[in-house]
């Protein structure tokens, strides 16, 4: 299933306004590494419905958004919960480290 | 032979950039009647003028008043000092192990006074004494206390309408005057890099363990009174709708969004109704779902010490902020709020002793950080960066007197900088130039008297003094000059100044393929540069790294400097605007001699000067301002209503303090005591 994606009025309504725990992918179309991590991060979905969320943001289509966070380059995934900012990850990360940082998000 | 105390408490009360001559001016009209008792209680020049130390720069200044010696003797010319590596450099020079003179306050700790240091930009910090009697706070930049280590977050305006879509975050907008603050209408003018804070620049932890700071000043684009008035925020746009999904919304209330921490961090807030139905105050919460707000703010009011974490570099620290709703509409379809700076509340690393940090902030208050937004947007100036200033000079004048009344603390070095951080963001807004000719000079002119009252208010907390036993010295570094033309590029203080050497054929930059000048020195062609406010250095062999300049040509080339300098005409007037210039050797009569001094030392004449730097002590500028610093005296050992002629240098007042407490003068002393103001004979 494809991730979902952020707009900035999206954004503000599941992770501020919700709080919900949840990562949020910035990537890019034409972005090779993104292309590699976004499938992975799909699959990995499926294993946390309804306990984790899993949203994307376009860094073309919302360039306002994806400058109010401290990205170095696309892809970064960002992880929330409660609205507060709970740390990040970046490049071709592997499944077991993007794991790793949902069950500490979770704790 | 020792001698008898004149006094046993002693206050220095030190404000940064004080000019007599403007004071005179506000005395005269009756405006400043806590200054006025003062000098009727106590002794003075009637020009209430102190001769100043040369250069008219503050760590300069407040180093010759802690020690009585010279800069030259004292060795701290600048805020930097020359990089050791390179000629177009400058490292951090605000550091007290780099003083080659003694301290007073080591003097009075030692001999068993209780004494406290309070954020004096001049050879304070790190403590130089080992003496339990010595507390020192800050001193590290010349501020606010706490202002360049505890920033966690920048200042930021936010505008909420109705008509806006989507939450906008532009960071460190460099917005001109007279423009809104609707992000898609700066579109064009963002910059995509945003700068580092100028405050980690200079006053940061990489600054201060000696980084080279490398500031290039090539045209007006790059001096002060261009950058110091258009100091950048963060602005925030948010949508302003029906408040939905609170869990404590009032009736009636509108949300809107505000951003911090850099833009990650969320805070919902609301507009609140009235029982008549109007919008009149702001609620800022953590978040939807918080039981109560984080503070509610009314019209008009600026408040402080409000507490809320903020996140920097990905660690999250509770911080002090103030707040202030800068315009409401009653219907409900605008609100406009600032939002200060954050200073980290636990962050004690310049406080000698830690306890007595501690013991500020739970007998007074936590740190309440200052405003540096305004220049040229005089709505800011009078809405946010004067009120800011008021409510920190009162936070300040609490703490002294705590320490004074609750901890016992005998003598006090203190300093305070709402003038000068006010002059340097827009006294030269007192006099319309073409380069800011869109400005109101009037306008500028009453902020200036704003500041004088704000600071006549602050004496007035001390005054209770003089009937308990302490004698009360107010001085200056220096004062503050609205300049009468625009400054040439020739005495910044800030950096290397390129275009007047580069006319005058020392300074070579790189070229571009279309002969522009680069923002890079060619060492091989140049002969000598123009750096921080009043130094030539020859580009020297076998001293500098890329010097070409031999050692027999040396002295040569410095009576051809020197000529060409005061044979320069300015390009907007025709006149000559350098003052005096002396070789090193000479300039040991003004007191800018020694290893820190340049090859050449010059000042910028009176017509042309800037705030203050470029200046000699004595001049004069616009709007009846000088860069002389004031000296008025007054308590036990101190005559009353008394008048003295004698020409009171900078240097004279640490042995005048030396001898109103009895105490050995301080090492390298230069100056004499103010005898002539004494009650007694000595």
């Amino acid at each position: 299933m494809a991730l979902q994606q952020l707009n900035t009025n999206r954004f503000e309504e599941f992770i501020y306004d919700n709080g919900e725990p949840c990562l949020v992918i910035f990537s890019r179309e034409n972005c090779h590494v993104c292309k590699e991590v976004i499938p992975m991060l799909e699959q990995l979905q499926l294993h946390y419905e309804g306990k984790f969320g899993f949203y994307y943001v376009d860094v073309e289509a919302d360039k306002n958004l994806s400058q109010r966070f401290p990205l170095r380059g696309v892809p970064s995934i960002l992880f929330f919960n409660e609205g507060i900012l709970q740390g990040k990850l970046a490049g071709n990360v592997e499944d077991g480290e993007i794991e790793e940082k949902i069950a500490e998000v979770l704790e | 032979m020792k001698r008898a105390a004149l006094t046993n408490k002693l206050l220095v009360l030190g404000i940064d950039g004080m000019d007599p001559r403007i004071s005179r001016k506000y005395l005269a009209e009756g405006k400043l009647p806590n200054l006025q008792k003062l000098i009727d209680r106590g002794a003075a020049r009637e020009d209430l003028q102190l001769l100043g130390a040369i250069p008219t720069i503050t760590p300069p200044c407040w180093t010759t008043l802690a020690t009585g010696a010279y800069p030259g003797t004292h060795g701290i010319t600048c805020y930097w000092r020359q990089s050791p590596d390179s000629l177009d450099a400058v490292v951090y020079n605000m550091d007290s192990r780099n003083c080659t003179a003694e301290q007073i306050w080591n003097i009075t700790a030692e001999a068993g006074l209780k004494t406290l240091v309070w954020h004096w930009p001049g050879s304070s910090w790190p403590p130089t004494s080992q003496s339990e009697n010595l507390s020192v706070v800050d001193g590290t930049q010349p501020g606010s206390v706490n202002m360049g280590v505890a920033q966690l977050d920048w200042e930021k305006v936010i505008v909420a309408t109705s008509d806006i879509k989507e939450v906008r975050y532009a960071p460190r907008v460099d917005k001109p005057a007279g423009v809104g603050c609707i992000i898609t209408d700066l579109e064009g003018t963002l910059d995509d890099d945003v700068d580092d804070e100028m405050m980690e620049l200079w006053w940061g932890d990489t600054a201060r363990q000696g980084g080279e700071i490398r500031t290039y000043v090539m045209d007006d684009e790059d001096t002060e009174v261009v950058i110091g008035s258009k100091v950048a925020y963060d602005i925030v746009n948010s949508p302003l709708k029906d408040a939905t999904g609170w869990t404590n919304a009032p009736n009636g209330a509108k949300e809107f969004t505000i951003l911090t921490s850099g833009g990650i961090m969320r805070r919902p807030a609301l507009i609140l109704k009235n029982e008549a139905g109007e919008y009149d105050r702001v609620a800022i919460y953590k978040n939807k779902k918080a039981e109560a707000p984080i503070v509610i703010l009314e019209r008009n009011k600026m408040v402080s010490g409000i507490i809320d974490d903020v996140t920097k570099k990905e660690v999250t620290k509770p911080a002090c902020r103030s707040m202030k709703i800068l315009e409401l509409d009653p219907a409900g379809n605008k609100v406009r709020l600032w939002i200060s700076n954050a200073l980290d509340i636990a962050n004690d690393q310049l406080w000698h002793p830690k306890s007595l940090y501690k013991q500020i902030i739970e007998n007074v208050g936590v740190v309440p950080p200052v405003s540096l937004i305004g220049g040229e947007d005089d709505e800011l100036v009078r809405e946010i960066f004067e009120p800011s200033w008021v409510l920190y000079n009162k936070w300040q004048a609490d703490c002294m007197n705590y320490c004074i009344s609750k901890k016992e603390y005998e003598v006090v070095f203190s300093h305070l900088h709402n003038i000068d951080c006010a002059g340097h963001q827009l006294w030269h807004l007192a006099k319309t130039l073409s380069p800011w000719d869109h400005t109101d000079e009037k306008k500028y002119q009453n902020f200036i008297e704003k500041f004088y009252l704000q600071t006549d208010d602050y004496i007035g907390e001390f005054l209770h003094l003089l009937d308990e036993g302490w004698t009360v010295l107010l001085v200056s570094d220096h004062g503050l000059i609205v300049g009468e033309n625009v400054p040439p590029i020739l005495g910044e203080y800030g950096g290397l100044n390129t275009k007047v050497m580069e006319e005058l054929g020392y300074t070579v930059m790189k070229k571009d393929e279309k002969g522009n000048s680069l923002r890079e020195v060619d060492w091989e062609k140049t002969r000598a540069i123009q750096i921080r406010s009043n130094y030539i250095y020859i580009n020297l062999k076998g001293r500098d790294k890329y010097g070409i300049v031999d050692q027999k040509d040396k002295y040569d080339l410095e009576e051809q400097i020197i000529n060409d300098l005061y044979n320069y005409r300015d390009d907007r007037t025709g006149k000559r605007v350098v003052g005096i210039c002396l070789r090193n050797k000479d300039a040991v009569l003004i007191g800018t001699h020694g290893p820190e001094c340049g090859d050449i030392f010059f000042s910028i004449e009176e017509g042309y000067n800037r705030l203050h730097g470029d200046s000699i002590s004595t001049s004069e500028g616009y709007f009846d301002t000088s860069v002389s610093p004031i000296f008025v005296a007054a308590g036990p050992g101190i005559k009353s209503g008394f008048t003295t002629k004698r020409i009171i240098r900078q240097v004279d007042v640490a042995p005048s303090v030396s001898v109103l407490l009895g105490l050995r003068y301080p090492g390298q002393c230069e100056g004499a005591p103010i005898y002539q103001i004494f009650s007694e004979e000595i």
